[in-house]
């Protein structure tokens, strides 16, 4: 009986064992299955797919050039729809496909557990070694082991020292930044206007006494190759100005001790040079001066062309934005801010929405940001002060004064308060934005504001005066503007009361400037007329240079750089 | 036929990873370039997780946990720990996708630490600590009973071979290798790079990046005939669970009671954890191992250093897992001219107008903390050599077969070899009978 009780175990032990190696065969023939048609899916989708695409994408592209084609309209929809629904096929069995294999390897696994554990037999140990000589010799060899994993991690290691080096921007970091910062350039003039475009220098050693026709205190004087109503811009050693003719364009690079020049970079003619360019006389094709960010030199046409270049004269990039439709030509200055050009691009109308603000990276000439404008067509320069801890760029253009965040291009502020053909750059003086309404007014705007300040930052207005083109210059007490007929008006920077005015007898188109308790006008005849900055006029000494001028002069320490009309001098004592 | 299975397997394990890839490579399609007149759904946000969902998981931790140590220690149930081993990969791995689990809480604990701004859920602060506490008290049982990676390791074992004791101590630096690597870049905030590279968070989910699969599949495929080859060689939890399994109240024992030395449990451990008895050296031994042990304390400080110079040679290499650090590379390359276009992370910085020149510094106060990082894990790693040099330098006596502590995973396999523990559970039958 017995016998016959473990015979019937053996029996079930037997068909439980051939059962699990059944079931487990079956499941991996099921996963084999679904192994080839997933594999088969796979290839199908990878490449039979995208073939059709392709020819969708063909016959798209041929719509384009035959829109009216229905025939081809209808073939591409047919053909869209069919690969979208074997595409949503395809995913819909891939999905369920690998749910399925999952669970037949589940299957799979717990039958072949079972077959295994139920053909598990019972431990044989080997015979037994010598148990000490073999731990001594398992150690040793582990420790060699180990050694052999810090070898092949050094190894790695340093294969991956080898693979990427050092971070680049490391070095490039550790040199400083690639752009002068502002405190680095208001100790220069590198720009319309000097710093901030404010017509201020922090030196007062300047020369108060020269005579151009005798040679008197000019420590130079160059000529320049092409004409260009651009005013000087001084870093360091080196003096920075451009000229262009209808079809040519160059900026030069002098010697700021010598005069002599340097280099002359060409910028080239972009296509829409060949487009006749609407502009005044007075203007030219080069009215708008260069900037330098300490590292590079941009220069702007009338043409719209835009180029920079480094110190020693490689032109490192050149675009064009197009030919501005602008009645007297295009004439705003460039500004930089960090290591980006800024440039205001006013052009036709607000409803024609063409105007722009560019921040172009000084590096490559990408655009970094750009802003549109609702405004007129302009002439002033933007400038970019810093309110508050705050960099904010401001423009100037009927009939907004606007400003920008110069790292991200957002409006900050805006103020309704100019009209006419701007021209006058806007200051920041005495804690005060003041725009010139031409012919009208000049106008204090407070830039801590957000949005449309128009009724609420208005500081005050003063309508007894509006240069048409000379832009005004200032400081904590006083601001000066200077019309083109010569009256020169002294107005309290606080509230904007006239101090004074007094006609100059001589016409101007160049901005005055402070030296100082100086002011430096420069006329058109080439007469610097310099008075004392108190509320009243005292004039101290009228300089002659001999030639017509027009450009603004620019100043470094102990010098007055100042373009005529053919020439560039230096003023300034022999060192 | 157990060989034939096997291979068999391997085939289905590597169609699983290519299943997955496949639901994964059939992305979706543009919508059409005409007019039609399907009106698109509104994309909605797939609901958060209920309140409390994260407590639950915890608390739902703790009862396998507990579990576990119920099993192991008073029932002694291969079979049981088995069914709680599935119930938790079930559980923890397909419904809870394996997020949050223990092994990558390590990096948000670490970067807690670290960084002020991040608060540390209590949800996974329990995930990290819960199987910690229970280690201190009963060894790894969360390996071998509740760990979602472990279990699906342990579910496709199916021929163990026995890997050489050398080999396994010489692979084992590899988990501490990632552990210090995990905790570098958490603390810097750069990658959590146990996450990224869970190699079978893609099973649980069905769906995963490609290259993660494959390692996910080949791990399993090696996991066929190599018992747990991740919680042995890669895991940096299992790091942490080794050590504190040495200081356990509690151990794991393959017998009942004492050691009769039959050697049937020798090889019942496919993971290598069972130690034979020691015997004593010869006292010549005894003396080269003096001067073994001298030599590697005097070497351990050198390792330590050279660990340290080591790592932070390398501080610009690991540095560049940073996000910040790569686009400051990036920017810089393209701005000096030494790669031509662009790309999106060069896009993505200049889309925030900010300047490059504060990108480098942040990103060079980034690397900074990296050389001291680096040094860290560099002096961390000579340390780990050298305290595993010094520990294959010194014998432990051993009078019967045992369960190494930092090595068992608390599985329960050895029981059953035991021929004492299969007279208790007759006797236990028995008794339960009458």
């Amino acid at each position: 009986m017995a016998e016959m009780l473990k015979q019937s175990d053996l029996g079930k032990h037997e068909i439980a064992c051939r059962t699990a190696h059944a079931t487990a065969k079956v499941a991996g023939v099921l996963s084999l299955i679904f192994l080839v048609l997933l594999v088969g899916n796979t290839v199908s989708t990878r490449v039979i797919a995208p073939a059709r695409e392709n020819r969708l994408a063909a016959m798209i592209a041929q719509l384009r050039s035959d829109p009216t084609n229905e025939s081809l309209q209808s073939d591409i929809r047919q053909l869209d729809l069919s690969i979208r629904q074997t595409r949503l096929w395809r995913l819909t069995f891939a999905r369920m496909g690998s749910h399925v294999l999952l669970l037949t390897i589940v299957i799979f696994l717990i039958a072949s557990k079972t077959a295994a554990s139920l053909a598990k037999g019972l431990p044989k140990p080997g015979p037994r070694r010598d148990a000490g000589r073999r731990q001594i010799h398992e150690a040793a060899v582990s420790r060699w082991a180990v050694v052999a994993a810090v070898i092949v991690a050094t190894g790695a290691g340093w294969g991956l020292l080898e693979i990427y080096g050092p971070l680049a921007f490391v070095g490039a970091q550790s040199r400083g930044p690639a752009y002068a910062s502002m405190a680095e350039k208001s100790m220069q003039w590198p720009r319309f206007r000097g710093p901030g475009g404010a017509g201020v220098t922090r030196f007062d050693n300047i020369p108060t006494q020269w005579n151009g026709p005798s040679g008197q205190g000019i420590l130079w004087k160059t000529p320049v190759p092409l004409a260009g109503n651009n005013s000087p811009v001084v870093w360091d050693k080196r003096v920075f100005v451009s000229g262009a003719t209808a079809d040519q364009r160059e900026v030069y690079c002098f010697d700021a001790d010598s005069g002599q020049r340097l280099w002359t970079g060409d910028v080239p003619t972009s296509p829409a040079a060949g487009k006749k360019i609407e502009m005044s006389e007075d203007t030219g094709y080069a009215a708008s001066s260069t900037a330098t960010d300490g590292q590079r030199i941009y220069a702007i046409f009338a043409t719209g062309d835009v180029a920079a270049f480094d110190f020693s004269g490689r032109r490192l990039w050149h675009k064009s934005l197009g030919v501005s439709e602008n009645s007297y030509g295009y004439a705003a200055s460039l500004e930089t801010y960090q290591d980006r050009v800024i440039i205001q691009y006013d052009q036709g109308d607000p409803e024609s929405s063409k105007s722009r603000v560019y921040a172009l990276d000084g590096a490559t000439g990408r655009t970094i940001w750009e802003a549109k404008r609702d405004v007129y067509s302009s002439w002033t320069s933007p400038i970019v002060v810093e309110v508050g801890g705050q960099a904010q760029l401001i423009t100037v253009s009927n009939p907004w004064v606007i400003a920008y965040d110069p790292s991200g291009g957002a409006e900050i502020w805006r103020a309704k308060c100019v009209a006419g053909d701007t021209a006058p750059s806007p200051i920041y003086a005495g804690g005060l934005i003041l725009a010139i309404e031409p012919y009208s007014q000049l106008v204090a705007v407070k830039p801590d504001g957000k949005g449309d300040v128009t009724a609420s930052h208005v500081a005050w207005k003063m309508t007894e005066s509006g240069p048409d083109i000379c832009s005004p210059v200032g400081n904590d007490q006083f601001v000066y503007l200077l019309e083109g007929s010569g009256t020169l008006v002294c107005c309290n920077v606080a509230d904007g009361k006239k101090l004074y005015s007094q006609d100059l007898k001589d016409s101007f188109m160049a901005s005055p400037s402070l030296v100082g308790n100086k002011l430096y006008a420069l006329s058109e005849t080439g007469v610097m007329h310099i008075a004392e900055v108190v509320p009243e006029f005292k004039e101290i000494a009228k300089c002659e240079l001999g030639e017509k001028t027009h450009a603004s002069p620019a100043f470094a320490p102990g010098r007055i750089y100042i373009r005529g009309a053919g020439n560039l001098y230096c003023i300034g004592a022999r060192p | 036929m157990k060989g034939r299975c096997a291979y068999i397997l391997m085939g289905l394990l590597a169609t699983l990873t290519w299943c997955g890839s496949t639901a994964y490579a059939l992305e979706r399609f543009p919508p059409p370039q005409f007019e039609t007149d399907y009106v698109r759904p509104t994309p909605t946000l797939p609901s958060p997780h209920p309140p409390g969902h994260e407590h639950v998981a915890a608390v739902l931790l703790v009862v396998a946990l507990a579990a576990a140590a119920y099993l192991v220690y008073r029932r002694r149930s291969r079979k049981a720990l088995f069914g709680l081993m599935i119930v938790s990969l079930v559980v923890f791995g397909f419904i809870r996708n394996g997020c949050i689990c223990p092994v990558g809480s390590i990096q948000n604990v670490t970067m807690t630490a670290f960084d002020n701004g991040y608060a540390l859920p209590i949800g996974v602060l329990i995930f990290f600590a819960a199987p910690l506490v229970f280690t201190l008290f009963f060894g790894r049982i969360f390996c071998g009973a509740v760990c979602p990676l472990g279990a699906i390791q342990d579910a496709v074992l199916l021929r163990p071979v026995r890997v050489p004791r050398w080999l396994e101590s010489g692979l084992r630096l590899m988990a501490y290798i990632y552990l210090g690597a995990a905790v570098l870049f958490a603390a810097t905030g750069s990658l959590f790079i146990i996450c990224r590279y869970d190699p079978f968070v893609g099973f649980f989910r069905l769906a995963g990046d490609w290259n993660i699969l494959v390692l996910g599949a080949c791990l399993l495929v090696i996991g066929l005939f190599v018992g747990r080859p991740y919680c042995r060689f890669l895991c940096p939890y299992g790091v942490i669970l080794r050590q504190l399994s040495r200081l356990a109240q509690w151990r794991v024992t393959i017998t009942p009671d004492d050691c009769i030395q039959c050697r049937l449990c020798e090889d019942s451990c496919p993971f290598g954890a069972i130690r034979a008895p020691t015997e004593r050296w010869p006292q010549k031994q005894y003396r080269i191992a003096k001067a073994r042990l001298a030599f590697l304390l005097v070497l351990l400080p050198i390792l330590v250093a050279a660990g340290a110079w080591g790592g932070y040679r390398l501080r610009d290499t690991l540095a560049r897992t940073h996000p910040q650090v790569r686009a400051a590379e990036h920017v810089h390359l393209e701005q000096s001219g030494q790669i031509q276009g662009t790309d999106d992370v060069v896009d993505a910085f200049r889309a925030t107008g900010r300047d490059p020149q504060e990108l480098y510094r942040e990103a060079a106060r980034i690397r900074d903390t990296f050389g001291l990082g680096s040094a860290l894990f560099g002096a961390f790693l000579g340390l780990v050599v050298g305290g595993k040099l010094l520990s294959l330098a010194v014998q432990r006596r051993r009078d019967g077969y045992e369960a190494e502590r930092a090595s068992c995973f608390a599985c329960g396999r050895c029981y059953s070899y035991c021929p004492k523990e299969r007279q208790r559970l007759k006797k236990n039958g028995e008794a339960a009978v009458r």
